[in-house]
């Protein structure tokens, strides 16, 4: 039944795609036809993902179509329906959500590609989280990251947007060449003779050690250039802002989670007995991607590049989690090591949800004032009195505000970083500590910079025409905010849920089942989360807040029943507001320039023109900007290194195939001796 | 029955009814300092029932967020007062988090202040807020270690379970005691003193609470005035109740509560004099020697932790 399911799922996402081809005169209808097939099939999925996941049954299934090496083996397990419920969520909301979103670009560009790869984008997420085979996982992964790409440049004739792509590509076929080879390091161990992951599940104990930290740090770098962990991110602040609205939300909200997906089926499937220090690096790592990621979006004034740093950032403390339940489990304490991977994965979905919403809000912005850049903003408060709100609970979430759910995931990994004290080695405890104090330190900068993001486009007045006549936008879109947003308070009030639910992967990853250890009855005597170290509930915190804001609202009434408000506008020293008085987002960041100088190494310029008596100015020009460190320092040199080696070896490139007709004979002619011996 | 009515109401009571006195009893020493007579030690009582009679002027400019913010921040911190072991080391609301829900419930009241004092569309406003989140930002690294610290030393982030785990030592350990140097600096940062912020201050340059809060008045200017007052008590009884826990009733009987409020009394009564003495003693520091400041807290945190787990 449920294999039935996941096939016509697959089929209508195809179907989807081909319709949106189809319609060349009625493009809008072969759009709409395709995202509804598009949302109905991820409802599919996510009726799969739970059926997975609430029967504890993994369905596998094979394709006839394969041939000796390629088996087209699908499997999904627990840890593949987590991933698989976050997609679906997310591409259902996207889909609909597109159906307002593509009407910005009726009559003006030709949408039959954006439907088409949509639904392969989709479809090629579903088929990474659930490919049971390295050639299988390879291909789509692949095709995902194509799909994307073409994506990502939609809209191509901006160069922006070109490079963008191109530097998404690059970067991606890069990561494909890592994950091969540390598909096929582990193959050549394996000595069943197959791609398939289920022979790769005990790959760990016949591996040497040295060969298993090479694959280590191959997955690392491989997948964390999908993640854009720090240095790899590069990509990342590029294309998201690139893709249309809708798709920015996929990439963002979930595609980067399927290099999570990819890191927990390595590092606790397939190379299982793991030393202490890998889970170390990852924590390190983790901590840096959130701590810098955050850093550079508090600098951003485009909001949708602002949003993809604060992906950085999420990735960051999903990784730190997935870092801490690795050196748990190094350590043998599997309950830790589970409450630490339910941490990561609560994380996973929370972010999947607000980071859409957040997404998608930006959409809304995008959509009426055509503009991205948070400085033209202002005002929209009172323009988009729908979308203000939903950016509100987005920016609530993300900033961990209890009670929505950014809050619920923090405090478990708060919870299990405390747990780091059960850690035999005092320099790891020590910085399980200190990755608490960093992981503060990034919920406060979050704080600030959405405390901004809001702040800065929907209050105070607006700063330019776009925004001054922004509308709202079709009621599609904000109804399917609308969902998220609901969702964001749903899994914040309800973690004993959301826990459960992925308490299921980690048991299965792990052995062992934490759901009674960390659940307990609070006075409504409804399930609260609790652990060693403490217990939360909040939907009792709820309760009391609304029972004091009932009380306080009374007793003001009580006090002053004839409470009036005078409206008058705002006092700037006697002259009548302006929106230039307000305060603007790199006036808001200014004071984080000053104490992270050492990181932004900010350049000030500061050009002033006279008229001819040197006593008038005429005009003043105002440069302030950050130097992108890894760019110049990492990339930059990197970049140049590779030219001048490939100038170097271009003579081989004669432009002439019998040339090439030799290379492949003796490529070819070097490998049968390699295997000879 | 006494745990889920009596005492939560007496909670509330206590911190809601003395916090004004806290302030009006910090103002009345620096004055006596300064050799002037200074205001009644009820002044801030005076001044919030003026407020809470008084009408509103209200910014065209702002939105329902303006108005929403006075009582959310008034909210967030009657829920933390529900959350603090205040008499007894029993919590009212022990079930309903620990102590990182009180930190992240005083940064839901601070997200919305700062919203709001961007929503007038006036600069002191953004000035205020953009130096409240830069120095919070920095406070929350040097709080977050010191509140490990105690947590892993007591083995619970529950603060009534510290305080019962603390109940049991005689004497601060190392570790603990660096634990409250820092966090001592961290709470004068948040809750806005000498020598991070100046509360009595009305120069627009120096301004950070003050700046954030300009534009409100009457009743929304009221319950932001209260809510900043129950904020540095709140942050005094964490302090002295899980750091200095002696007195502390560990039951629910009437002599052991008298005598605990007495104890109280006399502790915060001590940490006020001891604020109001370095406010009269120090100059208030240049905005970008903060995190100076807040950096040496992070460090005795940091220092704190390792001697935990060297020494343990």
């Amino acid at each position: 039944m449920v294999e039935h399911l996941f096939i016509i799922s697959i089929i209508l996402f195809a179907a989807g795609s081909l319709f949106a081809l189809c319609f060349y005169r009625w493009q809008m209808l072969g759009n709409y036809i395709s995202l509804i097939l598009a949302a109905i099939a991820s409802c599919f999925n996510i009726a799969i993902a739970t059926s997975v996941l609430f029967n504890h049954s993994a369905i596998r299934f094979n394709f006839l179509l394969y041939h000796a090496i390629i088996k087209y083996s699908f499997l999904i397990d627990s840890l593949s329906a987590i991933f698989i419920l976050a997609i679906s969520v997310v591409s259902f909301i996207a889909s609909i959500y597109s159906l307002g979103y593509t009407k910005l670009y009726v009559n003006k560009r030709d949408t039959r590609f954006l439907g088409f790869n949509f639904n392969f984008f989709l479809l090629s997420m579903i088929l990474v989280v659930t490919a049971n085979n390295a050639l299988v996982f390879m291909i789509v992964w692949e095709l995902m990251t194509l799909v994307s790409f073409f994506l990502v440049i939609f809209e191509y004739e901006n160069p922006l947007n070109r490079k963008a792509g191109f530097v998404y590509l690059f970067m991606s076929y890069i990561c494909a060449v890592f994950i091969s080879v540390a598909f096929f390091i582990m193959f050549s161990y394996v000595k069943t003779w197959t791609f398939d992951f289920d022979s790769f599940r005990y790959a760990g104990d016949v591996m040497p050690a040295i060969c298993k930290n090479i694959v280590f740090f191959l997955v690392l770098i491989g997948f964390g250039i999908k993640a854009g962990i720090f240095p790899l991110h590069l990509w990342l602040p590029l294309a998201h802002p690139a893709a249309p609205g809708n798709v920015s939300m996929v990439m963002s909200g979930v595609m980067i989670k399927t290099a999570i997906y990819g890191f927990i089926r390595f590092y606790f499937e397939f190379l299982t007995p793991c030393p202490p220090w890998w889970g170390v690096i990852i924590l390190i790592i983790g901590a840096a991607s959130a701590i810098l990621g955050i850093l550079y979006a508090l600098m951003e004034k485009d909001i949708k590049t602002l949003l993809a740093y604060s992906s950085v950032e999420n990735i960051g403390i999903i990784l730190i989690a997935i870092g801490l339940s690795m050196i748990f489990k190094s350590y043998n304490l599997m309950a830790l090591s589970s409450l630490a991977m339910v941490a990561g994965l609560y994380h996973v979905l929370n972010h999947a949800v607000f980071k859409s919403l957040l997404f998608g809000c930006a959409g809304n912005i995008y959509y009426s004032t055509h503009t991205k850049n948070i400085e033209q903003l202002g005002g929209l408060i009172k323009r988009l009195q729908i979308t203000a709100p939903l950016f509100l609970v987005g920016a609530l979430a993300i900033s961990a505000i209890p009670p929505l759910n950014g809050f619920m995931s923090e405090w478990l990994v708060f919870q299990s970083l405390l747990n780091g004290s059960n850690i035999p080695s005092v320099i790891v405890k020590v910085l399980t500590a200190i990755c608490g104090a960093t992981v503060a330190l990034t919920g406060a900068l979050v704080a600030t910079c959405f405390v901004k993001a809001f702040g800065i486009s929907f209050l105070a007045l607006p700063r330019s025409e776009h925004a001054q006549h922004a509308k709202e936008v079709p009621v599609i879109m904000y109804v399917s905010m609308g969902l998220l947003a609901g969702l964001c308070v749903f899994m914040g009030l309800f973690p004993v849920k959301i826990m459960m639910t992925v308490n299921h992967a980690s048991t299965e990853l792990l052995g062992v089942n934490i759901a009674k250890a960390i659940t307990s009855y609070d006075w409504l005597q409804t399930k609260t989360l609790q652990t060693n170290f403490s217990e939360i509930s909040p939907q009792s915190a709820t309760v009391f807040g609304l029972m004091f804001l009932a009380i306080t609202v009374g007793a003001m009434t009580l006090i002053n029943p004839g409470f009036t408000k005078k409206l008058y506008e705002t006092w700037t020293c006697g002259i009548s507001p302006e929106p230039r008085f307000g305060y603007t987002a790199t006036a808001f960041s200014k004071p984080f320039r000053i104490i992270f100088s050492n990181l932004y190494r900010p350049r000030l310029e500061i050009k002033t023109t006279y008229s001819v008596p040197k006593y008038f100015v005429k005009s003043i020009m105002y440069i302030s900007e950050i130097t992108p460190i890894f760019e110049k320092y990492f990339y930059a040199p990197l970049s140049r290194y590779v030219l001048s080696i490939s100038n170097k070896v271009r003579w081989i490139h004669t432009g002439s195939v019998h040339m090439y007709l030799v290379y492949i004979f003796i490529t070819l002619l070097i490998s049968m001796l390699a295997i000879r011996w | 029955m006494i745990q889920l009515i009596i005492l939560p109401i007496l909670q509330i009571v206590v911190i809601v009814g003395l916090s004004p006195l806290v302030k009006g009893f910090i103002n009345k020493t620096e004055a006596r300092f300064q050799c002037r007579r200074g205001p009644s030690l009820f002044q801030p009582y005076y001044n919030l029932t003026k407020l809470l009679r008084k009408d509103a002027v209200v910014s065209e400019t702002a939105s329902w967020i303006f108005r929403a913010t006075p009582y959310v921040t008034f909210i967030s911190i009657l829920i933390i007062a529900l959350l603090v072991p205040v008499l007894s080391s029993t919590v009212p609301a022990n079930f309903t988090g620990d102590v990182i829900l009180v930190i992240y419930l005083f940064a839901l009241g601070r997200f919305f202040l700062v919203l709001s004092s961007l929503d007038t569309g006036s600069a002191f406003g953004g000035i205020g807020g953009s130096r409240e989140m830069a120095i919070s930002s920095m406070a929350e690294p040097a709080m977050m270690l010191s509140v490990f610290t105690v947590a892993i030393i007591s083995g619970s982030t529950n603060l009534s379970n510290i305080t019962q785990a603390m109940l049991s030592y005689k004497l601060l350990s190392p570790a603990l005691f660096l634990a409250l140097a820092a966090l001592v600096i961290v709470i004068i940062a948040e809750a806005g003193r000498i020598p991070v912020d100046n509360p009595f201050t009305h120069l627009e340059l120096t301004m950070i609470h003050e700046g954030m809060i300009l534009e409100f008045s009457g009743r929304y200017l009221a319950l932001i005035e209260w809510a900043s007052c129950m904020k540095l008590l709140i942050l005094l009884t964490i302090l002295v109740n899980t750091f200095l826990p002696w007195g502390v009733a560990s039951g629910l009987t009437f002599p052991g509560l008298i005598i605990s409020f007495a104890f109280y009394v006399v502790k915060i009564g001590f940490f006020a004099l001891l604020i109001a003495i370095v406010e009269s003693s120090f100059a208030k520091v240049r905005l970008f020697r903060i995190p100076n400041l807040l950096g040496t807290s992070f460090i005795l945190a940091v220092l704190a932790i390792i001697t935990h787990y060297i020494v343990s």
